[in-house]
């Protein structure tokens, strides 16, 4: 349903992605895992083009677009089969919460203001703040913004929806209703990608995991396959590294 | 002091105060257009444009308001005939709006420039993801969140543009300060005191109403996140 070919994109002429080659299918939660500047969340952002790849090809439904030849209607139309739930939550600040949820329904999609409405009433039930529909993003903690952004998301019903390190912004009270909420959408059948740093999270919910370092994709797999059965020396110093500072603390 | 004097010039000033509004409304609305398209320049740093619009911003806002009036005064219609165009002498008031064009141009797109960056990216990705085109992100996502920053900014602008305005008699622009002038010599000199102190009230009065406009707009804008996209929608 969704597949990179051969993505490459540099900043300042250091290339961050070296040739990603990647498969999302329908009904996958494909959970990037790896290094801090490793690139996960630059190929998240690449898929729908907040990054603009230098190389590359992308797949997604209908669509076939060759980053080199890409034109602003196409970005528009990539831009419009998914969505993405950021580390900062970047909800509209002179919104509320309905209306954050509203807003790319009645603009983007042209539905009726009623339509709108009650598909975000449905959505924000889903995430548990129908209390909330009238505030301002500012009145709200950071995992009910969290949790906004989500139903901001879902509401226009995409194809695929990126997580940007959804709770690394998050106070560690807070990271489990937004964990809930991520771990619902997964259950609901909508295809995921995620970038993370919760690595038992990662774990529960992946139907795939990708261990990506220095650009690269260094192994993908099942969730057992990458955390207990990789052969990879760097996927497993990795991994090692993790659960040593995890229990040191 | 003589206060039915005051009284008695005061309307006689009102046959050329819409000379002074004319100025007034006339170079802050063109003015505000063309420091959008500066600021807007200077934003995405076109490239010759910006660095041109950096040197037009610098110099503007660093020479005397009189000077540049003097410029555009005189110098105009010398560089108008260099490129073809052979006028005898521009009309005063013409110079005058043109100057103050020129001068509110720079001087509010550094208003706005500003008060756009001071919105966050994030602001523009999220609409960005959502897949608005870049008019509507404009329209409804970003300008929404610039005017409350902007607005006060803007409102000294008019503040300052309704006190420059004074200036342009130097010209022999028969605005309201212009018209003061001409009453006082005609007076042999007298009731300077009276004269001046009546306009200075004109000036307030008209600078209050702006403030005014300029404190309604800024409410507006506050209470716009209450209704607007279930108003705008409808």
């Amino acid at each position: 349903m969704l597949s990179l070919k051969n993505l490459e994109i540099s900043f300042n002429n250091e290339q961050v992605l070296k040739g990603i080659n990647l498969t999302v299918n329908k009904g996958d939660v494909v959970t990037l895992i790896g290094p801090s500047g490793t690139g996960k969340t630059t190929l998240l952002r690449c898929i729908n083009y907040l990054e603009k790849p230098d190389n590359g090809e992308i797949l997604l439904g209908d669509i076939h677009l060759d980053y080199t030849s890409i034109r602003k209607k196409d970005i528009l139309k990539i831009r419009r089969k998914t969505a993405m739930v950021f580390q900062q939550y970047n909800l509209f600040k002179h919104r509320t919460v309905i209306e954050n949820v509203m807003e790319a329904q009645i603009v983007v999609q042209k539905k009726s203001k009623e339509a709108a409405y009650k598909k975000s009433m449905d959505e924000l039930e889903k995430v548990g703040l129908l209390d909330k529909i009238d505030a301002y993003p500012s009145q709200l903690s950071g995992g009910q913004q969290q949790r906004v952004s989500i139903a901001r998301a879902l509401a226009v019903e995409p194809e695929v929806i990126l997580f940007d390190e959804p709770t690394s912004a998050l106070d560690p009270e807070l990271v489990g209703e937004v964990l809930k909420v991520i771990e619902n959408v997964a259950k609901s059948g909508m295809t995921i990608v995620l970038v993370t740093h919760e690595m038992s999270f990662a774990q529960n919910i992946s139907t795939k995991v990708v261990f990506m370092d220095k650009g690269n994709i260094v192994e993908e797999g099942t969730p057992t396959e990458i955390f207990y059965q990789s052969s990879n020396d760097r996927t497993r110093e990795f991994l090692n590294q993790f659960y040593t500072e995890k229990n040191s603390i | 002091m003589d206060i039915t004097f005051m009284l008695e010039i005061l309307p006689q000033f009102l046959s050329v105060l819409p000379i002074t509004l004319m100025i007034i409304v006339v170079s802050s609305l063109i003015g505000f257009l063309l420091s959008i398209l500066v600021a807007a320049i200077r934003i995405k740093k076109v490239k010759l444009l910006n660095p041109l619009m950096g040197m037009y911003i610098s110099f503007t806002r660093s020479t005397p308001i009189l000077l540049q009036l003097f410029l555009i005064y005189y110098g105009l219609p010398v560089v108008l005939a260099l490129m073809g165009i052979h006028i005898n002498d521009i009309n005063a008031t013409t110079a005058s709006i043109i100057t103050l064009i020129i001068y509110n141009g720079a001087y509010m797109s550094e208003v706005i420039r500003p008060a756009y960056l001071a919105v966050e990216r994030g602001q523009h990705e999220a609409a960005d993801s959502l897949g608005f085109s870049s008019f509507k992100k404009l329209t409804r996502i970003i300008i929404p969140q610039v005017a409350p920053i902007a607005l006060p900014g803007l409102g000294n602008a008019i503040i300052y543009l309704i006190h420059d305005t004074s200036l342009v008699f130097a010209i022999g622009v028969v605005d309201i300060m212009g018209f003061a002038n001409i009453i006082i010599s005609s007076n042999y000199g007298m009731n300077q005191i009276e004269i001046y102190l009546t306009i200075a009230i004109i000036y307030w009065m008209i600078s209050m109403v702006s403030e005014q406009i300029i404190k309604y707009l800024e409410k507006r804008k506050q209470r716009l996140p209450y209704n607007g996209t279930v108003e705008e929608a409808a």
